[in-house]
């Protein structure tokens, strides 16, 4: 046991010596308990129980295999157990360009695979090779998956955005580029908006246009909040945020503290359940409240809760549709119309937001 | 403009990734996370990309992504239906194939089956040229290297 305890506070490299020589001494359910003190260990982040339950343990295998048989090498993986595999295409530009000849490089390619956790490795790999008449098994290395790694990577790509004219998201660590215009702080954690996607944008200016001041809106499929708050910075009187996903009210609530919205102005929740009785903790949404409605999510949910989102919004209210490709637009456009009127589209890219007013009246 | 600026910093591919995402539900968790994270791709965008592009198959079916990462952080990705070994198992209501192919066989299956598996198979955009015969002849042989038997009807 002690000797697990000095492994995980060196570098990477020994671990994987370590392995080698004594494969014997591994069993998958020791994985776990070396990943969490890996994770507690390592710098903060500002989800810990979010990045425990979507950073899951998992290995990273480095596989040395020849050049001729990588693509149906890479496939036999997948089916043998691999959850992905990555072909460095870098290596091959290299070659060509050093002509020095070293056998190694010039013939083999090196395959970055992830497996789950209790995946036995070696067998797939053996198995894969025999399916495609390779005659030895390729050379391997089996590291634990660095979680936090790719989570920071990922953080790291997110850069101040400029939606339009004097409206901007920032990431909570950057500081606003232009400290005048209306500036949204964000962290998105796992929680889909970060106003860089199509959809989001779509949907941020056709909320700059609804918005005059004091309306009610609901977000529905809000994700890290980005609309209820930008809603809310546009002079909305109120803002609901829905969301089936646990882990997006949390980020949307924290997304709420960065941008000091008091709780009064921001409501967030998971859906109503569909018996009227209020389990005490979530508080039904009325009927016909809303005078916005946006729902940003995709094709399957947006056709299923269709008569939800409808009937949350007032008569003559907004409704907005996003999350559609323009393949999809029309059996949305066909679903939506017998309730909605002065229907109108907005495109960027493959994208398509589609919005309408409610018909007033019975729907 | 930016079609012709596009093009000229897309050359470079940084990596091919090959994946398993359940149609309808990618999420920037393992395996999708750190297989994109690692070249810096946008995951989110990713998700969002292919649930929408998956909503017309049915929920959970296991899509066989390749994503074309390049090296300005950019990327390109066709989804391709499930691995054919995927469909045998559903058929034929088994978990795995056999521990032993050649030697035990686990179940049967008619070949009415194998040609509802190669009829949408060749919707692949692999697979569209290929004529059904020999779609259905790689369907037997996967079959039987998982040792499942094929037989004419099943009684």
């Amino acid at each position: 046991m002690s000797a697990w305890n000095f492994i995980k506070h060196l570098p990477c490299n020994f671990y994987q010596k370590n392995l080698n020589l004594s494969r014997q001494i591994l069993r998958p359910r020791r994985f776990p308990s070396i990943s969490a003190s890996l994770s507690t260990s390592s710098s903060s982040s500002c989800f810990p129980s979010a990045t425990e339950s979507l950073a899951a343990p998992y290995l990273s295998v480095r596989i040395h295999c020849p050049k001729h048989v990588v693509d149906p090498f890479s496939e036999a993986l997948l089916c043998f157990g691999a959850s992905s595999v990555a072909v460095d295409e870098d290596i091959e530009e290299d070659d060509e360009d050093s002509a020095s000849g070293s056998s190694l490089a010039s013939k083999e390619i090196c395959i970055e695979s992830i497996f789950p956790v209790n995946e036995e490795v070696k067998m797939c790999i053996s198995q894969a090779a025999n399916s495609i008449g390779l005659k030895e098994i390729p050379k391997f290395k089996v590291e634990m998956g660095d979680e936090l790694d790719w989570i920071t990577k990922n953080q790291e790509l997110f850069q101040p955005v400029e939606i339009a004219e004097r409206l901007w998201i920032v990431p909570e660590w950057t500081s606003p580029p232009v400290a005048e215009a209306v500036n949204i702080i964000l962290n998105p954690g796992f929680a889909f908006g970060t106003g860089e996607h199509p959809t989001t944008k779509l949907c941020l200016l056709l909320l700059q246009s609804l918005i005059k001041g004091g309306e009610a809106f609901l977000d529905y499929g809000t994700g890290s909040g980005i609309l209820a708050i930008a809603a809310l910075k546009f002079g909305a009187a109120s803002s609901v945020g829905v969301d089936i996903d646990p882990l997006a009210i949390k980020s949307a609530s924290h997304n709420a503290t960065l941008n000091n919205i008091p709780l009064e102005k921001l409501e967030l929740h998971l859906p109503p359940s569909d018996d009227d009785s209020s389990s005490g903790r979530e508080i039904p949404l009325r009927k016909e409240q809303f005078d916005v409605v946006i729902a940003n999510i995709l094709l399957n949910p947006v056709m299923e809760l269709a008569d939800h989102i409808l009937s949350f919004a007032k008569p003559g209210a907004t409704i907005g549709v996003s999350g559609i490709l323009s393949e999809q637009l029309p059996k949305v456009t066909e679903r939506y119309s017998p309730f909605l009127e002065n229907i109108s589209v907005a495109t960027i890219d493959d994208w398509v937001c589609m919005s309408g007013t409610k018909k007033g009246g019975v729907y | 403009m930016a079609a012709a600026k596009e093009i000229l910093t897309r050359r470079s591919v940084a990596a091919t990734i090959r994946l398993t995402v359940p149609a309808g539900a990618a999420r920037p968790a393992p395996p999708v996370g750190p297989a994109l994270g690692q070249y810096r791709l946008n995951l989110m965008a990713f998700c969002k990309d292919f649930n929408a592009r998956t909503q017309k198959f049915k929920p959970d079916t296991p899509m066989a992504v390749t994503i074309t990462a390049y090296k300005d952080n950019s990327f390109e990705f066709t989804v391709k239906s499930p691995s054919v070994s995927w469909y045998i198992k559903k058929a034929a209501g088994v978990d795995k194939g056999s521990q032993r192919p050649g030697h035990l066989n686990v179940t049967t299956l008619s070949v009415r089956h194998v040609y509802e598996i190669a009829k949408v198979k060749q919707t692949d955009p692999f697979c569209q040229y290929m004529p059904l015969e020999s779609i259905c002849k790689s369907i037997i042989g996967t079959a039987k290297s998982m040792g499942i038997k094929i037989v004419k009807d099943l009684e």
